[in-house]
């Protein structure tokens, strides 16, 4: 199992990087768009998926990442690597900071809550709030970064950073799913009650999850924003959380039902092109079919090595 | 004081309209504990079959008749749409995980616009003239016929429902299931039915509000029912969602507050998307 796991991801990876050998341009532009909501939609699954906390925000620190990105290349003249780690830090202490008050809500309080937050974010960047966010238009100007020996095409750069940030994320994921960190919130979202009973302090991992969530993808906001070389406030509005919410849920929550889910929502529509029209309809009747007929997921997730004889029921207790 | 009173006629109209549509939610989650996130949809096709059965069927003729006729038409239509909703979407999923019933409710919000989208095109549409353009002036502040019907019509449909949820016995049923399901089985009441019950109610009550959206604010998209729907959801929330006095108190105060932020400070915070914006725009990211 865990060979072949490795293998797999191995493979994924050797293959999305020869991409820019036989691909054109516009295929290269939707492989990046793949990559970027691919690690938007990985750390969704760290709030949504892995602590169970039903979080219909993400797009905002994803666009808080962008923003702080593109604000400070495009008017401070910021390199565009150097404001990476502030994208990632920004968001992440507005996630903390955004937890900490609404974070003993449970279910659909915290649902709506969170879509609040999202809604008041794309209307302060509409509003055009200190003079910086450059309104309804959003930001324009965004400097392409050229990896070394790639300079004449900043599409291929574009790409690999991309692949190289969701490499990161990978590699993230994963010692969070061997570490202590991982196994609390997998108990979080069992059951937090007895989580808290076994000594595991929910609040702070909650706040923990919020936090790693958002600075993941702000760092995805970034990318974002070179990708584009302009941001926007409605890339980020409520319907985008909307899309990488159903994205962890129908995926079932592990990466490769997550990185599927991305393929048939933003890839799947640009190889179709005729029936682009279509895209969400067929979408929303695959998302109730896929929650009919597996209700966890189209690649459902497991948890650790436990043997499967000592599991009563499916996997999660459900 | 002129600026007052007419923020406050057009306040309570909106609010109105908001109570309306938040009762279709806050029906709904009081028995099913469910955020039904395609019911903005169903107000957003409301509009759109009124506007079908008014040229299609109707001729597209304006007497009492065909007012009363496209009401209570769409009233059907939608109410069987919502039917079928819970059938096909939820039902399988009762027994399910709540992300799941959630995941379903926010897929068939999807197929439901994009539904809207594909048989009526993208573009915005005209709602017609179903009732005369009247004016009056009283005391300063201007009301219109449209304003009066769609208050007098709300505040009828809210107290025949507060009535009918209070005083009938099909009502005491409504209110015994949303406390617990299962002890409400125990006394004999078909849950079940009580949930088609929610939706044919809920529906109809949101229908009118679409079509009062229609006749109110003219320009009809497919992609509305996300914008009415959250401003209903947020009044169903305010008055406590699963309560049904609450959600009209919820409405008429969201419409007072949207009028007066209107009125007052200025519009450009209240919206809550702008009307360019395009949720779920079919027009292709990759492009250009």
């Amino acid at each position: 199992m865990k060979k072949k796991q490795i293998l797999l991801y191995t493979a994924f990876f050797l293959i999305m990087a020869l991409l820019p050998l036989v691909a054109n341009s516009k295929w290269l532009a939707v492989g990046t768009t793949f990559l970027i909501f691919s690690v938007v939609a990985l750390s969704q699954d760290i709030v949504l998926g892995k602590a169970g906390m039903f979080n219909m925000g993400q797009a905002l620190f994803f666009g808080l990442g962008a923003y702080t990105t593109a604000i400070l290349n495009a008017k401070f003249n910021w390199p565009l690597l150097a404001t990476m780690p502030l994208a990632i830090l920004v968001p992440a202490l507005f996630g903390i900071l955004l937890a900490g008050p609404i974070i003993h809500l449970r279910g659909d309080y915290l649902l709506v809550t969170t879509i609040g937050f999202n809604i008041v974010f794309v209307q302060v960047l509409q509003n055009n709030l200190g003079g910086i966010t450059g309104g309804p238009n959003g930001i324009f100007g965004v400097e392409s970064l050229s990896l070394p020996g790639l300079a004449d095409s900043p599409q291929t750069s574009a790409f690999y950073l991309s692949l190289i940030v969701l490499l990161i994320t990978f590699v993230l994921m994963h010692n969070l799913e061997k570490s202590k960190a991982g196994r609390a919130l997998h108990y979080l979202r069992e059951d937090d009650l007895a989580a808290g009973a076994i000594g595991i302090n929910t609040r702070v991992y909650k706040i923990f999850s919020f936090g790693l969530g958002a600075g993941m993808a702000g760092m995805a906001g970034t990318i974002y924003a070179n990708q584009y070389s302009a941001v926007s406030p409605e890339a980020f509005d409520f319907v985008q959380s909307v899309l990488f919410f159903s994205i962890v849920i129908v995926g079932g929550s592990s990466i490769p039902g997550i990185l599927l889910g991305v393929f048939l929502m933003f890839v799947l529509p640009e190889i179709f092109r005729d029936f682009a029209t279509w895209r969400y309809f067929i979408f929303g009747i695959a998302m109730i079919m896929t929650m009919i007929l597996r209700p966890r997921g189209l690649w459902p997730a497991s948890f650790g090595n436990i043997p499967k004889e000592l599991i009563r029921g499916d996997q999660n207790g459900r | 004081m002129d600026i007052f009173l007419q923020q406050l006629v057009n306040g309570l109209t909106i609010g109105s309209m908001f109570a309306l549509i938040a009762l279709g939610y806050t029906m709904v989650y009081g028995v099913m504990k469910l955020i039904n996130f395609a019911h903005g949809d169903l107000v957003a096709a409301s509009a759109f079959v009124g506007l079908m059965i008014y040229t299609n069927v109707l001729g597209g003729s304006i007497s009492l008749f065909s007012v009363i006729a496209v009401f209570l038409l769409t009233a059907v239509v939608i109410a069987i749409v919502g039917v079928l909703l819970e059938r096909i979407a939820y039902r399988p999923l009762r027994s399910a995980p709540r992300l799941s019933a959630v995941v379903s409710a926010l897929g068939a919000s999807m197929v439901i616009q994009n539904g809207i989208m594909l048989l009526w095109g993208p573009q915005m549409r005209i709602f017609p003239d179903l009732l005369p353009q009247v004016y009056w002036e009283v005391g300063g502040v201007i009301i219109s016929l449209i304003q009066v019907i769609i208050m007098l019509l709300s505040f009828i449909l809210m107290t025949g429902l507060y009535f009918f949820i209070e005083k009938t016995k099909m009502g005491t049923a409504i209110r015994a299931s949303s406390i617990d399901q299962d002890a409400a089985r125990l006394m004999g009441i078909n849950v079940d039915n009580i949930i088609v019950l929610i939706f044919i109610i809920g529906t109809s009550l949101g229908a009118v509000g679409g079509i009062f959206v229609g006749l109110y604010y003219r320009g009809i998209t497919f992609n509305m029912g996300w914008q009415y729907g959250l401003y209903a959801f947020v009044a169903a929330i305010m008055g406590g969602i699963g309560n049904i006095p609450g959600a009209m108190i919820g409405g008429m105060l969201l419409g007072l507050f949207n009028a007066f932020i209107a009125g007052y400070v200025s519009s450009t915070w209240f919206y809550l998307y702008s009307p360019h914006c395009h949720p779920y725009c079919p027009t292709n990211r990759y492009s250009g």
